[in-house]
């Protein structure tokens, strides 16, 4: 529905086409073509992901493919409603459903899915798919700059890679992950995000070239798809974006409400609230969800190729910089969200809880009270993937957005 | 060019010129604030510290007076460039950064300590500045225990491990040696060897191994809050990817976790502007001189140094598979 939605629009950067067959392919027409392919000739093990504080690039050094199974279909929660306590959040209720029920291939073909333990939902999450499938814990600590807690990560990023490395290792023959892979697997994701770093920027001008509901699909995309090769996609999506720059077609003038989603992940099909939005004529230009702009933002850096440097590297990536609630003190989420809205010149914050994800709701007061000092409006929704109160949401973004607007016009006048 | 780049030829020429500059009969004076050691005979200049401790046990005003003057001198040159004297100069950090380069090449990883142990340590370049200051008072003044006074001249340099690795670098090992004179030479001699020793092999496993003990690192230290070159940070900015922290030889963590003030140029910084080079938000890190920024941090410096700004990754590791439709 939402990419019938997407697809009518014929403003659409041809870019963007790649991206939408990707979930089109996942979710409508059921197609993992490519990896049933990669699994079949090429005895590549595909491993399923959970949250973003789960080491891509070890699996890729491996010769293994991520994919990322945080789930965001209504259908599936619903299947998912029967197997998990009510108050949990609907992105572990699909999770579950589509774990157990199977619905499509997606979930079905991994042979083991790593899951961290961020929050509450997720770490009981992890055992209840060990009834489906094979399932690593990652333990995640939730206090990030203790040396003890430095330390304690680095060890389960090692216990992670043993046992990526005895999944993906030949009888006998045993495959470690070298050097040389690992550095080319942090070259390969390095350069995913450079492109998301673009895209990023791109986003950043007056008047913005794409809407923020197409950006963030494509963002998402990258879930369900090969680093390189969305890498590739990425690049001629931004190459032409840049060309629409410099020929001046705006998808939208600069005085639209500039909008930065907050919060829980919006993660595809459950696409209703960027819809919503920018249906009711605002833009939504960026986002520091999991499944947004926090996904790929941060690189790796390392100044030597050993090991023990790349694994101190890569530790320090999936943890330091991660923002998610589930961390304790969390003072750099709201860092973050002043400088995205200073960048961004930011009209207005929608703040998306999902029923149930307690941490981001924890952090809405904080964040309430930054941008009161800013002056720059923030509208809490809680929802689900229920469709139902698609209408009642359409009335109360509409009257935030009428509000932003006429603050504007108010500006323009004066 | 990148940053690294510029310190290793700085570093290089920087050593060959205090290391064989006398040679040329150039003489850079005798209050140079890093180890441009008095054991070396083809030395252009000479150590402030060797001279701090000659002139201290000599017990004269005249020495006093003239070792005002070279303070002055030692203080003036502090001021203009702060520690970068350690990280850009310094010939026992470019011995330090030759057997890094080793290590790196061979793909070992380093060795980084607990902080808790790095902070206990952190007492070592005190202790190692009071006996560079105390000792020669004694020796002035010497109204006990004369005789072992008279054999802890220049205490701190019996110990340094410049005084013993330098030399024999460059190929003189007269001074490399136990100095049998007297039980107090033979002791000062010994640990001095095997503080080299330690220096050695610790630089052979961990970055910059000598650095946090160093006194004159302390000494420099003090001039950090006057000194013109500052290294600054943007909190705000900082996602606190842990980059800096990582790949900065001192490990200083404070540059971090840093969320208030804009300096950031702690006590160990040797301003090497690894940090600066690697942070990948653009000008969140910046280095100043006199106020005037002079290298900074950006997100596509960052990427196009890695090689990664333009091209895909060799086709050896893509996977063949049939177009998306």
């Amino acid at each position: 529905m939402m990419l019938a939605e997407l697809d009518n629009n014929s403003n659409l950067p041809a870019g963007i086409y790649y991206f939408i067959n990707i979930m089109r392919d996942a979710f409508v027409k059921n197609q993992v073509r490519r990896y049933r392919q990669l699994q079949g000739r090429d005895n590549r093990k595909i491993i399923g992901t959970y949250c973003i504080t789960v080491p891509e690039e070890l699996i890729y050094a491996a010769g293994a493919i991520p994919v990322r199974l945080c789930g965001g279909s209504y259908e599936a929660s619903c299947i998912g409603d029967e197997l998990v306590p009510r108050d949990t959040c609907p992105v572990v209720k699909a999770s579950v459903g589509f774990t157990s029920l199977n619905p499509i291939s997606l979930y079905q073909m991994c042979d083991a899915v790593i899951v961290s333990t961020t929050c509450d939902a997720k770490r009981k999450l992890g055992e209840e798919l060990s009834n489906y499938t094979e399932v690593w814990m990652l333990e995640v600590p939730h206090i990030k700059d203790t040396d003890g807690s430095r330390r304690q990560w680095i060890q389960q990023l090692y216990t992670l890679k043993k046992n990526i490395e005895k999944l993906t290792g030949r009888k006998f023959i045993g495959r470690r992950i070298r050097r040389k892979a690992l550095e080319d697997s942090i070259g390969i994701i390095n350069r995913a995000r450079y492109q998301a770093r673009r895209l990023y920027e791109i986003r950043k001008s007056p008047a913005p070239v794409i809407l923020g509901r197409e950006a963030m699909l494509a963002i998402n995309a990258y879930s369900y798809d090969i680093a390189f090769e969305w890498t590739r996609a990425m690049s001629e999506l931004n190459d032409e974006l840049e060309a629409l720059y410099h020929k001046g077609q705006f998808v939208c003038s600069e005085y639209t409400p500039r909008i930065l989603i907050a919060g829980s992940p919006m993660i595809f099909p459950n696409w209703k609230i960027p819809s919503l939005i920018e249906e009711m004529g605002a833009v939504i230009v960026t986002d520091e969800t999991c499944m947004g702009n926090r996904y790929l933002y941060d690189p790796i850096g390392t100044t030597e190729k050993s090991v023990k440097d790349m694994m101190v590297g890569i530790a320090a990536r999936y943890l330091m910089p991660c923002v998610c609630p589930s961390f304790t003190p969390n003072e750099d989420r709201l860092y973050r969200l002043l400088q995205m809205a200073e960048e961004f010149n930011i009209d207005g914050i929608i703040y998306h809880v999902l029923k149930g994800c307690v941490v981001y709701d924890f952090e809405l007061i904080r964040v309430e009270k930054i941008m009161k000092e800013k002056n720059i409006p923030v509208l809490r929704i809680e929802t689900d993937y229920n469709p139902e109160d698609i209408e009642q949401l359409r009335t109360r973004i509409e009257a935030f957005i009428e509000i932003i607007n006429s603050k504007k016009r108010k500006m323009k006048e004066a | 060019m990148t940053v690294s780049q510029i310190r290793w030829i700085t570093l290089t020429v920087s050593f060959f010129v205090l290391s064989f500059g006398g040679l040329a009969a150039l003489s850079l004076g005798n209050f140079l604030p890093t180890f441009s050691c008095f054991y070396v005979e083809s030395r252009s200049g000479t150590c402030f510290l060797w001279v701090l401790q000659h002139l201290l046990d000599h017990g004269y005003w005249e020495a006093y007076k003239s070792l005002g003057k070279y303070l002055l001198y030692f203080s003036l040159l502090v001021i203009v460039i702060g520690r970068a004297w350690c990280g850009w100069i310094c010939p026992l950090g470019f011995f330090q950064d030759v057997l890094d380069l080793i290590r790196r090449k061979l793909h070992l990883g380093y060795i980084s300590f607990p902080e808790e142990l790095r902070a206990q340590l952190s007492c070592v370049k005190w202790i190692f500045l009071f006996i560079a200051l105390l000792i020669p008072l004694w020796v002035s003044f010497p109204f006990f225990g004369k005789s072992i006074a008279m054999d802890l001249r220049q205490p701190f340099c019996q110990l340094c491990p410049g005084k013993y690795i330098l030399p024999f670098i460059l190929g003189d090992t007269v001074d490399v040696a136990v100095n049998f004179k007297s039980t107090t030479t033979i002791i000062m001699s010994v640990l001095g060897l095997i503080f080299s020793g330690v220096v050695i092999f610790g630089a052979l496993l961990k970055r910059r191994f000598w650095c946090p003990y160093c006194p004159m690192g302390l000494f420099l230290s003090f001039y950090k809050k006057i000194s013109f070159i500052k290294l600054k940070k943007d909190c705000q900015k900082c996602t606190m990817c842990g980059i800096c922290y990582n790949v900065c030889p001192m490990e200083i963590k404070d540059l971090l976790t840093e969320r208030k003030n804009e300096d950031v140029t702690f006590t160990d910084c040797t301003l090497c502007l690894r940090c600066v080079e690697y942070c990948p938000e653009d000008e969140t890190l910046r280095a100043t001189f006199f106020g005037r920024t002079i290298y900074k941090s950006s997100s596509k410096g960052f990427f196009s140094r890695q090689h990664i700004t333009s091209g895909f990754p060799e086709e050896k590791h893509q996977v063949v598979s049939e177009p998306y439709q």
